[in-house]
């Protein structure tokens, strides 16, 4: 076993070819809002140049194929990559896109040829952003329960419903959304699945008043909207998969937003959290030396590295192509409760000063009050906690006569 | 990265697996458990024929010179069953401390002999006032010419009735030392105690005026003894933890069969979400178990600094096999509780295991200690 990335002499090389270009190409004064509400406009274009500089590296989706513009490159590639981002301070990519990771990997396994060819190099490019718009009112837990419709008129859908918890602050390019494209046809067998210029006739985006919007620093969605159709023509072109094959095509990518993909990078709010409690002091000594913030500290610490243990597991897996199964639900079964146990235990170990980002008597800039909210609703983004033990059953051969796949992954 | 097993680890694992199955089925298990019938032998004689007690005794004194990921490879296998020791105790715990601290000769002298089984050495380190820790050792020795004279009583002692030899911590009373003396248990001086109940192959030793002289102290002197079984304790944790992935991925498999072929009310009861949280949850408690103890044993392999992560492997280790097995509990019911259905034999195990070289409070602590907390 190995646990971790071996590098080759090339790929070493490499590494010190994106450390000089991250040092050319980093623009300079990125801030990091602890809640990504705070993101400003100017902020977002600075995140979004960087996004094409990498784009046109092929270091922005740097597994994707050249053929549809990304970088062609190994794992390996990636993950160099990735490590030099955070080093710097930002990921990959540096700011909200449901594009590039999720429904791109949809395109590639459905997409015909031209579909492929016309959508995809500017998702991998990072000239457009790109939202997932799935959730409903009447379909949340249940998506296939999706009631917004997508109607034949020549060569064109007209598209009418409404979608919820979706998209970001600043707007994007692209949309892709799962709509009812046979009222008639069985569950699962009547959905069809677009890809919609976000600029279209009748589409209305309204943003909603939440405890928080998830997502990481600095690439969270800062808003979730409600998004109207209205009588919105899209050409039958966009519509990938076919017609009636929306749910094949779906589950694709939320095979991956549930944790099949893996990853292999720090949780930044558990490195805060240990930062602030070594560096400050209660009582005239550092507050990790507060034997019962210790206790939290360790708790924290044991249930990171098993969500760090089993996303790089995942990680492996779908890298190397071993089948999975539970994996992805587990993982992000885990980690969703990990980040709302996490917020307890930095209430505990904060008091009040967890509650607040004002600059005096908050904790951290603002990262630990923003954790404290960000905990309770990571829960349900991608499936619910409860949605996530009910997807792992069904993989491990329980509560269903037979026994589920996991979706096709590319 | 590669998180898989080579070919050989691959081989290595369906033999055990084999082995397991065809020298001890669930009926000899129980009745090695069993306090009234007698214990079968041939099983035990059959593991000390494979070689696999020498995994990690290296090839100059007779053993495999195998890897530490080898070992968990082979532990996790034995630990399905669960099939009793002194195993683990012997040829990993007490074979790596000889490895530690021991001389040129006494390494000559037992390691080979505990590679083939003809050695079962236990280390004997807790007593009554129970603790891993150094503080803990009680058990006075007494300067006797080039030797010693032991006093006292060993508790808790895994795998102590098991042994032909004990490796015994003892304290010096001169130089108030902690160093480890090589005593065959079969000195008069030594009565060896089962404790009764609960408690998994554990047992008091009471030592009375045994003698020791300078061979039979680890490495000649009492003065870095303690060092040695630490060294060794932080090597052979993560091969225990494997051991106890092994018998939560018996239980989880058990419990899956369970919930599909177990009906109530005209269904199987693993249609029900409640049945199903529990067997979730035990299967996560398995896997964060697995990887903790994997990573752990990769760190060893590869030489890093691994004091973190071995600490970590066992506080979760150590729940995680309790808590793995109060789940099958909760699906099994009744049936689980039946001495022969064979749950009850890694419910036992678990507890006893839970604090054997430190249970995860100790290890929380040193897991503090170690990220400099």
């Amino acid at each position: 076993m190995d646990f971790e990335p071996q590098y080759t002499p090339e790929q070493e090389e490499f590494r010190q070819e994106v450390k000089a270009w991250m040092k050319d190409n980093v623009p300079p004064g990125i801030v990091h809002p602890a809640d990504p509400i705070d993101l400003t406009e100017e902020q977002y274009q600075l995140r979004r140049d960087f996004g094409r500089r990498l784009g046109a590296k092929g270091w922005l989706w740097a597994t994707a194929e050249t053929e549809y513009g990304g970088g062609g490159l190994d794992v390996e590639h990636a993950i160099v990559l990735e490590e030099e981002a955070e080093a710097a301070g930002l990921t990959i990519p540096p700011f909200y896109d449901s594009g590039g990771r999720l429904g791109g990997a949809s395109i590639v396994v459905w997409g015909s040829d031209e579909q492929k060819k016309f959508f995809l190099p500017p998702i991998f490019k990072g000239e457009v952003r790109t939202w997932q718009l799935l959730s409903e009112p009447e379909a949340g837990s249940d998506l296939a329960n999706v009631k917004s419709t997508a109607v034949k008129d020549g060569d064109d859908y007209i598209i009418n419903g409404q979608k919820v918890f979706v998209g970001s602050s600043l707007g994007c390019d692209y949309m892709w959304t799962l709509t009812v494209t046979d009222t008639e046809a069985k569950r699962h067998e009547n959905l069809g699945w677009f890809m919609i210029p976000s600029d279209l006739p009748g589409i209305t985006v309204q943003p909603m008043d939440l405890l928080i919007s998830g997502g990481e620093s600095g690439a969270g969605s800062g808003v979730k909207n409600t998004v109207f159709f209205d009588n919105v023509r899209v050409p039958a072109f966009n519509l990938i998969g076919g017609h009636n094959q929306g749910w094949k095509v779906a589950t694709t990518h939320l095979e991956l937003e549930h944790g099949t993909g893996g990853k292999i990078s720090r949780n930044v709010v558990v490195d805060k959290l240990f930062d602030y409690c070594r560096t400050n002091n209660r009582r005239g000594e550092p507050i990790s030396k507060d034997s019962d913030a210790r206790e939290k500290l360790i708790d924290v610490h044991i249930e990171q590295e098993i969500v760090r243990l089993l996303q790089l597991r995942n990680y492996w897996m779908r890298h190397s192509g071993v089948t999975t199964t539970y994996e992805g639900p587990q993982a992000s079964y885990l980690r969703k409760t990990l980040g709302l146990k996490m917020s307890r235990h930095i209430l505990d170990i904060l008091g009040p000063a967890a509650l607040t980002f004002d600059p005096k008597l908050g904790a951290s800039e603002g990262h630990m009050e923003a954790h404290s909210r960000a905990g309770i609703i990571a829960i349900h983004p991608g499936g619910t906690t409860d949605i996530q033990k009910v997807i792992m059953s069904r993989r491990i051969g329980i509560g269903r006569e037979v026994r589920e796949k996991a979706g096709a992954l590319s | 990265m590669d998180l898989s097993l080579t070919p050989e680890q691959e081989m290595l694992k369906t033999a055990v697996r084999r082995f397991v199955q065809q020298e001890y089925p669930k009926e000899t298990l129980l009745q090695i458990a069993s306090p009234t019938e007698p214990t079968p032998t041939e099983p035990w004689e059959r593991l000390t024929q494979t070689g696999w007690l020498g995994i990690l005794i290296p090839t100059e004194y007779g053993g495999e010179g195998g890897t530490f990921t080898d070992a968990g490879v082979l532990f996790e296998e034995l630990g399905r069953g669960p099939v009793p020791g002194p195993h683990l105790s012997s040829s990993v715990l007490a074979a790596l401390t000889l490895l530690e601290g021991g001389t040129d000769e006494q390494k000559r002298e037992w390691l080979p002999r505990m590679a083939t089984g003809e050695v079962r050495m236990v280390a004997a380190v807790t007593e009554a006032d129970y603790g891993w820790l150094e503080g803990d050792v009680r058990l006075t020795a007494k300067q006797n010419g080039n030797g010693y004279t032991l006093n006292g009583a060993k508790a808790y002692v895994y795998d102590g009735e098991t042994a032909t030899h004990l490796l015994c911590a003892a304290r010096s009373e001169q130089r108030n030392e902690v160093g480890l003396v090589i005593v065959p248990a079969n000195d008069p001086g030594i009565k060896t105690r089962h404790l009764p109940g609960f408690a998994w192959n554990l047992s008091e030793i009471a030592i009375e005026n045994v003698s020791a002289d300078s061979f039979q102290v680890l490495g000649g002197v009492l003065a870095g003894g303690w060092e040695a079984l630490e060294k060794a304790e932080q090597k052979a944790i993560p091969v225990l933890c494997a051991y106890q992935v092994g018998g939560s991925q018996a239980i989880y498999e058990l419990s899956v069969d369970y919930s599909r072929t177990r009906h109530q009310f005209g269904t199987p009861i693993g249609r029900f979400q409640r049945v199903q949280d529990q067997i979730i949850n035990l299967l996560n408690a398995l896997d964060a178990a697995r990887w903790t103890a994997y990573e752990a044993l990769w760190k060893l392999d590869i030489g890093r600094e691994s004091a973190d992560s071995v600490h970590l492997a066992k506080a979760v280790g150590s729940e995680g096999y309790y808590e793995a097995c109060n789940f099958a509990h909760e699906v099994h019911a009744g049936v689980g509780s039946m001495t022969e259905y064979g749950l009850t034999l890694h419910t036992a195990a678990s507890r006893t295991l839970y604090h054997y070289l430190g249970d995860p409070k100790f290890h929380r602590h040193r897991l503090a200690d170690a990220l400099g907390l």
